[in-house]
């Protein structure tokens, strides 16, 4: 067998959390679309979340 | 031609080339898996027309940012480290597609339709590839790449509905991105698609690859009523 990638484990971990966090906001904003606060919040989060993953720090995430 | 089926336990077995061509493909697609949400999610995000638009860009960008963690498991099991992709910055991307960011709505819209087209044909290469475990992860992926075709095509007819103004600054959009969508199939003739074919990892020749896409493309815009760029002109790959 090849000798894994150092942290690949973690990073899938990491990013399948992301993935969940913001599947689960989207989901949020969507089912209430007719509450204009919640929405709001919804895609505040979605933006939060965004932001660290656009931002890269990679080793960070790992600590 | 090389036929047999790899996994992963096999891959230390393999040829030089095959491992350095497979790792090479990997690196690429998870590039372009995050490169997409790097060139729309800042500008896009908050400022895409609905409030469910605004939805749709962030489970777009969650979706592709799945993709990237896929091919990433992928190339980290034969030991290919391509987390540095998700610090790269724009301009060094590997696609030049994906250099720069999106600012317009009509941009976003067209990407989808066009760009993440080849996106889907660039998977479809993989179809039947030597390597299992990057054929196992496709399925999943080419349904949800649909969804982002369908939404940038329903949204670019959205916006022809506008009015001619609107429809001139869609067709400024098609003029940037189609050039860009023909030259992410490589150059015409190129040695090393001939190699990942070779291999098993992929295939069609670019060139093949470039006009089925056209083949699809053309008469769709034609049928949207708007004009079918000149294929050669702006193209660095040809």
């Amino acid at each position: 067998m090849p000798q894994a990638a150092p942290n690949i484990e973690k990073l899938d971990e990491h990013l399948m959390e992301v993935v969940r966090a913001l599947h689960s906001a989207v989901k949020q904003g969507v089912s209430h679309s007719n509450d204009s606060t919640v929405v709001d919040n919804t895609i505040r989060d979605c933006k939060e979340i965004l932001d660290v993953i656009m931002a890269g720090n990679v080793s960070e995430w790992m600590n | 031609m090389f036929t047999d089926k790899i996994e992963l336990k096999d891959f230390d077995k393999m040829d030089p080339e095959y491992k350095d061509l497979l790792g090479r493909v990997l690196t690429i697609q998870a590039d372009c898996e995050i490169g997409g949400p790097h060139l729309y999610v800042e500008k896009m995000l908050p400022a895409a027309p609905t409030k469910l638009d605004q939805l749709i860009v962030a489970r777009t960008a969650a979706e592709e940012i799945d993709h990237f963690r896929k091919v990433a498991r992928v190339a980290g099991d034969i030991g290919v480290d391509v987390s540095f992709v998700l610090s790269q910055p724009n301009e060094k991307r590997f696609v030049d597609a994906f250099r720069g960011l999106i600012t317009t709505w009509e941009d976003n819209a067209v990407f989808g339709f066009l760009i993440d087209r080849v996106g889907r044909y660039q998977l479809e290469e993989f179809y039947d590839c030597s390597y299992l475990p990057l054929q196992r992860i496709l399925p999943d992926i080419v349904t949800e790449e649909l969804g982002h075709i369908e939404y940038g095509y329903n949204k670019t007819v959205e916006l022809l509905s506008k009015g001619d103004e609107q429809k001139e600054r869609v067709q400024k959009a098609i003029d940037n991105w189609y050039v860009r969508a023909l030259d992410m199939f490589g150059r015409s003739g190129s040695s090393r698609a001939e190699r990942y074919r070779y291999w098993g990892l992929k295939r069609r020749a670019n060139e093949q690859a470039r006009t089925d896409y056209m083949k699809e493309v053309n008469p769709i815009l034609e049928k949207m009523g708007l004009k079918v760029p000149d294929p050669l002109k702006g193209r660095h790959y040809v």
